[in-house]
């Protein structure tokens, strides 16, 4: 069968020289040792005018139409939560640039079930919100400890699976941390770009890409293997001001939920964290803690709640009393945990793990009353508006409550 | 600055409008440089200094070069060239590398030696803009090409930003006359660029990014022990993820230079539908291995000194081909495996020299082409010998502790797409990718590029480095 170039001193091959079949052209592999000519590039005999316009009237008319479509999924245009740090290193930036008062660090825990409108309305203060999703608090912890910066209040947020695991959570935040300290210019300008645009288009979700929603079409269909209808699909959305909230569609498509209660489930396996795992965090958190103590700053930890059956898997894996109770004697630190919180009691988490926008809301306004009573940092302001109760969040249909 | 990039949409939008601007021939040069040094300083701006650093020393030593008369004058000038840019390479690329290796040797040799803690970053594209300024000096040193006229047609040669950082490995006397006389695209030439961009782009964001990345890394990253089905597929999605990211690359760039109105080299050519190995080597990255082959293979003998000496430099300029790819073994293996199958290759077109095969007997050579690339691409892909050993134990069906790992969507799209792009490379391996097109319907083709660009939009997504940059 004939080549696609002529031979000669060819890697391997003989000397002897091969026509060149028809329609094929000449390239560097058929002249050996010898000066390479300029390269042809024929243009293809076709009417390129008019399939360029074709091409670009169908291609505007398929993305509108995309567009509409990821509209009606209830995708929201200028979401950010894309698995990316672009954002979190800008507002990571602000701690080195001005004097932050409060900021948020930990899971997607404290992150979607924290209204940072409501805190600003009960303090004064818009908290810098630090907690990415899928992470431990501590990896962020150590560096705020270790930036001279900040001198303000830390509130860090914890499912105490994430912040206690040593494998699974620390990725994100390492990830996120190296952005902050190096990126390049063409990542920030293509940032500032993605900025200008997104708020005008929903289609840019990445879990609603092409190959994801291909791949989200088997739901195992081959025996013995959890394939990737299992990983997390979406479950937050978030605004470039660093507010997150769990994604709305959650609070009302039940197949949905059910499948994020699902993958929650396997997510956390109930196996216990060994004890050396856990002395080794409580250290790490102490050291942390007293070099921001030390600077005049403070640390107070907050437990969100989880549904009843998320909670028993997370006590079996790591029992309170092995981690929140020992985290908050060890390292001399305040904390508030849902249990302890009367007005976090029976709202509203559709997936098990977040809670809905209304009820974040409600625990925002619970936890934020305590903590300004527990540390001299945060202060509760004159007109302060009325305490929120489970009652004005639970009027949501999806059933879900403890 | 990368291709599947929002910002590069921005920056090729404006380096087309500056050169459709009726600004001089000089001045549009001079705007295309700077472009290219803003491509590439996008990344990292201090690893800018040593784009200079090669591109002036191989300018000076190219000049010393063709007034030198001397013999030994010209070898002095042409080993500055080699010395400086390999050394560039060697620092940044394999020093710790070698490092590591000698600390290995003095083990063995009873002494302990912990090297100390390696901070350097391997600047993006050195091996390909290296590559490309050795071959201004080598080139004059072996009088095939003449100087460049100025300065700023030589800067433009190395720098210019569709090839700087993954290649195609051109050549000064590929690119360089293009740069002495006024380039404007045609409308046509224009269209047809975009075209090309929007063929590399799927390649790349869908194909390569969406489809196959997450089935190799599911079994390439993955703790699972790949059974028989696993470890082919994984692989199989691997043969195809390398090519549609590099050809995919090597086709945007083609196609970026065509919308200014140059011309770059071919650098793939449909090579799964290689017959052998001498064949795939002429089809698979030919820029890189035509360059081996002139600047390596050739000035160790090539094939005109007997057997053993070809044999000598056919193993060598592999296995030197393999480590150009990366600083570690496995793909010092992956270059001596190619190197072996050459060998073999040429022993049996010797023995069996009369042999003309059939179809399907050149069928079933292409398929055991298909089959022994995909094993060396174990070892390519493979972060040690031990992952690629369980590997090729799971291709054998040897692995006696095999779990499935791969779900059955990751089978099907992996089977769908590599069977789609085999079949595509042997329905086009006697033609150019222009004479498929130009033979195509119209219609067909208009369908087909509104569904790739419409799939580049709807995968959009991060935008991941290609795999060749890190080479």
């Amino acid at each position: 069968m004939a080549s696609s170039i002529s031979s000669s001193e060819q890697i391997g091959a003989d000397t002897s020289r091969q026509t060149l079949p028809s329609g094929l052209r000449l390239t560097a592999a058929d002249r050996p040792g010898v000066a390479q000519p300029v390269p042809e590039r024929d243009i293809p005999d076709q009417p390129w005018r008019g399939i360029s316009l074709v091409v670009l009237v169908l291609l505007i008319l398929l993305t509108s139409l995309w567009e509409w479509k990821m509209r009606s999924l209830k995708l929201v245009p200028g979401d950010e939560s894309d698995g990316t740090y672009d954002s979190w290193a800008r507002l990571r930036h602000q701690v080195d640039k001005r004097d932050v008062p409060v900021l948020i660090i930990g899971d997607s825990r404290i992150l979607y079930d924290t209204d940072l409108d409501r805190v600003a309305q009960l303090t004064g203060v818009r908290p810098i919100q630090l907690a990415i999703v899928g992470s431990s608090g501590l990896p962020i912890l150590e560096d705020i400890a270790d930036d001279s910066h900040f001198k303000g209040l830390a509130i860090v947020g914890m499912a105490e699976t994430a912040f206690f695991d040593t494998k699974h959570t620390v990725a994100r935040p390492k990830e996120a941390l190296e952005l902050s300290r190096w990126e390049s210019p063409s990542k920030r300008a293509s940032y500032q770009i993605q900025r200008v645009i997104s708020p005008g288009l929903a289609m840019l979700d990445e879990d609603y890409q092409l190959s994801t929603l291909i791949f989200h079409l088997d739901p195992d269909w081959r025996h013995g293997v959890r394939g990737p209808y299992h990983d997390v699909w979406k479950v937050g959305e978030s605004g470039a001001d660093g507010q997150a909230w769990i994604w709305r569609r959650l609070e009302h498509d039940q197949r949905l939920s059910a499948h994020a209660r699902s993958v929650w489930h396997q997510l956390f396996p109930p196996f216990p964290i060994d004890d050396k795992s856990i002395n080794g965090i409580l250290v790490r958190t102490k050291t942390a803690v007293d070099k921001i103590r030390a600077r005049g700053g403070d640390v107070v930890f907050v437990r969100p709640p989880s549904g009843p059956d998320m909670r028993a898997i997370e006590d079996k894996h790591i029992p309170k009393a092995r981690a929140w109770d020992a985290l908050l004697a060890y390292t001399h630190t305040n904390g508030i945990h849902t249990d302890d919180l009367p007005a976090s009691q029976n709202l509203v988490l559709p997936e098990g793990s977040h809670l809905t926008r209304a009820c974040a809301t409600v625990f925002t306004d619970a936890y934020i009353r305590v903590v300004a009573q527990q540390t001299p940092l945060l202060h509760l302001k004159s007109d302060l508006p009325r305490a929120l109760s489970t009652q004005d969040c639970v009027q949501t249909p999806v059933a879900s409550m403890h | 600055m990368i291709f599947n990039s929002l910002v590069f949409v921005v920056f090729f939008a404006i380096v087309l409008i500056l050169h459709a601007m009726p600004f001089s021939w000089r001045v549009k040069k001079i705007n295309l440089l700077i472009a290219s040094y803003i491509f590439y300083a996008a990344w990292n701006p201090p690893f800018v200094i040593l784009l200079w650093l090669s591109t002036v020393v191989d300018w000076f030593a190219a000049r010393g070069l063709a007034q030198a008369e001397q013999q030994w004058k010209r070898r002095a000038w042409m080993l500055l060239s080699i010395v400086v840019s390999l050394g560039l390479l060697c620092y940044f690329k394999y020093g710790h590398f070698l490092v590591e290796n000698f600390a290995h040797l003095v083990s063995l040799a009873g002494f302990k030696y912990s090297p100390p803690q390696s901070s350097i970053v391997l600047p993006i594209g050195i091996s390909f803009y290296t590559f490309a300024t050795m071959s201004y000096t080598l080139d004059i040193y072996l009088r095939r090409a003449e100087p460049a006229r100025n300065f700023l047609d030589y800067a433009l040669f190395v720098t210019f930003f569709p090839h700087l950082v993954a290649g195609p490995i051109m050549r000064p006397t590929e690119l360089v006359p293009q740069f002495e006389v006024p380039h404007k695209a045609t409308p046509y030439q224009l269209r047809f660029g975009l075209a090309l961009m929007t063929l590399g782009l799927f390649e790349k964001a869908v194909l390569a990014d969406g489809f196959l990345g997450p089935v190799v890394d599911q079994i390439y990253n993955g703790r699972t022990v790949p059974g028989f089905i696993d470890a082919w597929v994984g692989t199989l999605a691997f043969s195809g993820q390398i090519f549609c990211d590099f050809a995919g690359y090597s086709i945007t760039a083609i196609g970026a230079a065509l919308c200014l109105g140059f011309a770059l080299s071919d650098n793939f050519r449909f090579p799964y539908a290689a017959i052998g190995f001498t064949d795939f080597w002429r089809r698979w990255h030919i820029t890189l291995s035509a360059w081996l082959r002139d600047y390596l293979y050739i000035p160790l003998g090539g094939n005109r000194h007997g057997n053993a000496r070809t044999y000598f430099s056919l193993l060598a300029t592999m296995l030197i081909g393999g480590l150009w790819h990366g600083a570690s073994w496995t793909f010092v293996v992956w270059g001596g495996l190619h190197g072996l199958y050459l060998s073999v290759e040429r022993l049996l077109r010797k023995q069996f020299s009369g042999y003309r095969p059939g179809r399907i007997a050149s069928g079933s050579l292409g398929l055991l082409t298909f089959v022994l690339v995909n094993i060396a691409w174990v070892f390519f892909r493979s972060k040690t010998f031990h992952q690629a050993i369980v590997i090729l134990r799971g291709m054998f069906g040897r692995n006696a502790h095999a779990e499935p790992a791969l779900a059955a969507i990751y089978i099907i799209t992996t089977v769908v797409i590599i069977t789609g792009l085999v079949l595509a490379h042997c329905s086009m391996r006697n033609q150019t990718l222009e004479a498929a097109i130009g033979r195509s319907h119209p219609t067909a083709l208009t369908a087909l590029w509104t569904i790739m660009a419409f799939a580049v939009v709807i995968q959009h997504g991060e935008s991941n480095g290609f795999i060749y940059f890190q080479f």
